[in-house]
């Protein structure tokens, strides 16, 4: 059974975890009230840790599609796009996420994993270079390296890190596609695109942008950050998830190339799986349509990101570099940190802890996301919370 | 007299000590002696966050890229130090 000798390290961890109180990764939220509120061992508990920036999981609208796809089109597609055909619905999708960026072309996954795969392995090959900003996702470093090709990392967010490592791949930087995210997902923290943008620009790299927690977050009509520093129409492939401020699951990528449109014929993420139910489509869809049609939803959000960053920095807590709807407080101590989530926890607030090396940095965090639906009077408790720590 | 491969070996080892002294990692253990079989993980419980780290400090310090494809067999500082010294040679 040597095989399996290899799963000790991870219960290690997992005792390590349990000790004092929940393990944090196997909690059970017993029924979901609102899009900010669940039951957890029977104690009616605000959820800080969700990444439902928008607040649309309940939303009527969207709830009234899923069950409107599930009646007229059946629970699920039952198989990969490639092999049974892709339903109607899933085309107009793609071609509404394309218009909402003002790109000519889109194409959608069945998760943001599935996206950052997909479209990794089909865009660069051995022989190839990728450049990635150290703190990006792990599905962008596994979709790296699932590709085959040369992979080299810059310091996070560090301009002449990445210049430094174009400049040394002199003539090759052309077949480079440099990577980064517009919202870090653990810091809530962007990234510099209009000066990546140039960089790239000068030395005719091309540039993938994760807008995994930027979508629906950030720019004039919330497409992002890329949108937000004014670049949008120069980055070459924007990715991006459901699964957050669309309240739902799948992933797209979009872009100005009309090579997107050939990832579906080489694409193995993409082509062995099966595609997104018609249910999730569908309230995706109309999630799109919400978050297209009601800017204030964003106004909202940014209201409560504000005051829940300015009542935690007023509590002297450490806090994330940048006001954002990620609002996440350091600890020194992993052991403090887990004791100081299931504290939280007790006193009725969930939040994400991170520990190394989950985090970006070597320190632990209770990482809280905040959503439009959050009432000011949960972002009180929230705060309270973190005070009686 | 050294080899050059010596020189980059004990070069790997200076950093090793300077970035497990300066790294300000609340929870890094502290390090006792450094030799060519040092390994950085279980050595030094570095987790992959920390070696990552590491191993940008060497890619400025040696002025090289090193590939991540190429660290699977890099656990010592001397397998480390055989990754430099094929960059700086090629």
């Amino acid at each position: 059974m040597a095989l399996l000798e290899k799963f000790a390290s991870a219960a290690a961890i997992r005792d390590k975890l349990g000790v004092g109180g929940q393990d944090p990764t196997q909690v059970v939220i017993d029924q979901i009230v609102s899009p900010t509120e669940g039951l957890v061992g029977g104690r009616h508990t605000i959820l800080a840790g969700t990444n439902n920036y928008l607040g649309l999981t309940f939303d009527p609208a969207c709830v009234a599609a899923g069950k409107r796809a599930i009646e007229e089109q059946g629970t699920g597609t039952t198989g990969s796009r490639m092999a049974n055909g892709s339903f109607a619905t899933h085309a107009a999708l793609e071609r509404d996420l394309a218009d909402f960026f003002q790109l000519p072309y889109g194409m959608v996954f069945s998760t943001g994993y599935a996206a950052n795969l997909g479209t990794l392995t089909a865009l660069v090959k051995p022989g190839d270079t990728v450049l990635l900003d150290a703190d990006c996702h792990a599905s962008l470093y596994d979709g790296c390296q699932m590709s085959g090709a040369n992979i080299f990392r810059f310091r996070h967010n560090d301009l002449a890190s990445l210049e430094k490592r174009l400049q040394r791949l002199g003539d090759m930087a052309e077949n480079c596609l440099v990577i980064t995210e517009g919202m870090f997902s653990v810091l809530g923290d962007t990234a510099p695109l209009a000066k990546i943008v140039e960089l790239k620009n000068r030395y005719g790299a091309l540039l993938l942008v994760d807008e995994a927690h930027s979508l629906g977050v950030y720019g004039e009509s919330g497409c992002g950050v890329a949108q937000a520093e004014g670049v949008l129409g120069e980055v070459d492939f924007v990715v991006g998830t459901f699964s957050k401020s669309l309240g739902a699951m799948g992933g797209f990528c979009v872009s100005p190339h009309p090579e997107l449109d050939l990832i579906r014929y080489v694409s193995r993420p993409f082509i062995f799986t099966a595609s997104s139910s018609p249910s999730i489509i569908a309230s995706t869809h109309e999630a799109l349509r919400q978050l297209r049609a009601r800017p204030e939803l964003r106004e909202t959000l940014w209201r409560n990101a504000n005051r829940l960053y300015e009542g935690l920095q007023t509590l002297g807590l450490h806090l994330g570099p940048e006001v954002s709807p990620v609002v996440a407080v350091r600890l020194n101590k992993k052991e403090d940190a887990l004791s100081s989530w299931n504290r939280l926890l007790e006193a009725g607030v969930y939040t994400n802890l991170m520990i190394p090396p989950a985090s970006p940095d070597g320190f632990s965090y209770l990482r809280c996301s905040v959503s439009a639906a959050h009432t000011p009077v949960q972002l009180e408790g929230i705060i309270s919370a973190f005070a009686h720590l | 007299m050294n080899t050059r491969f010596d020189e980059i070996e004990n070069k790997v080892k200076a950093l090793l000590a300077s970035y497990l002294e300066s790294s300000g990692h609340p929870e890094l253990e502290k390090h006792g002696e450094i030799t060519g079989a040092t390994n950085l993980a279980s050595d030094f419980t570095l987790d992959s966050f920390q070696v990552m780290e590491f191993l940008m400090e060497m890619e400025e310090s040696f002025d090289i890229m090193i590939d991540m494809n190429n660290l699977s067999n890099a656990h010592t500082v001397n397998e480390l130090a055989k990754v430099v010294d094929s960059l700086l040679e090629s």
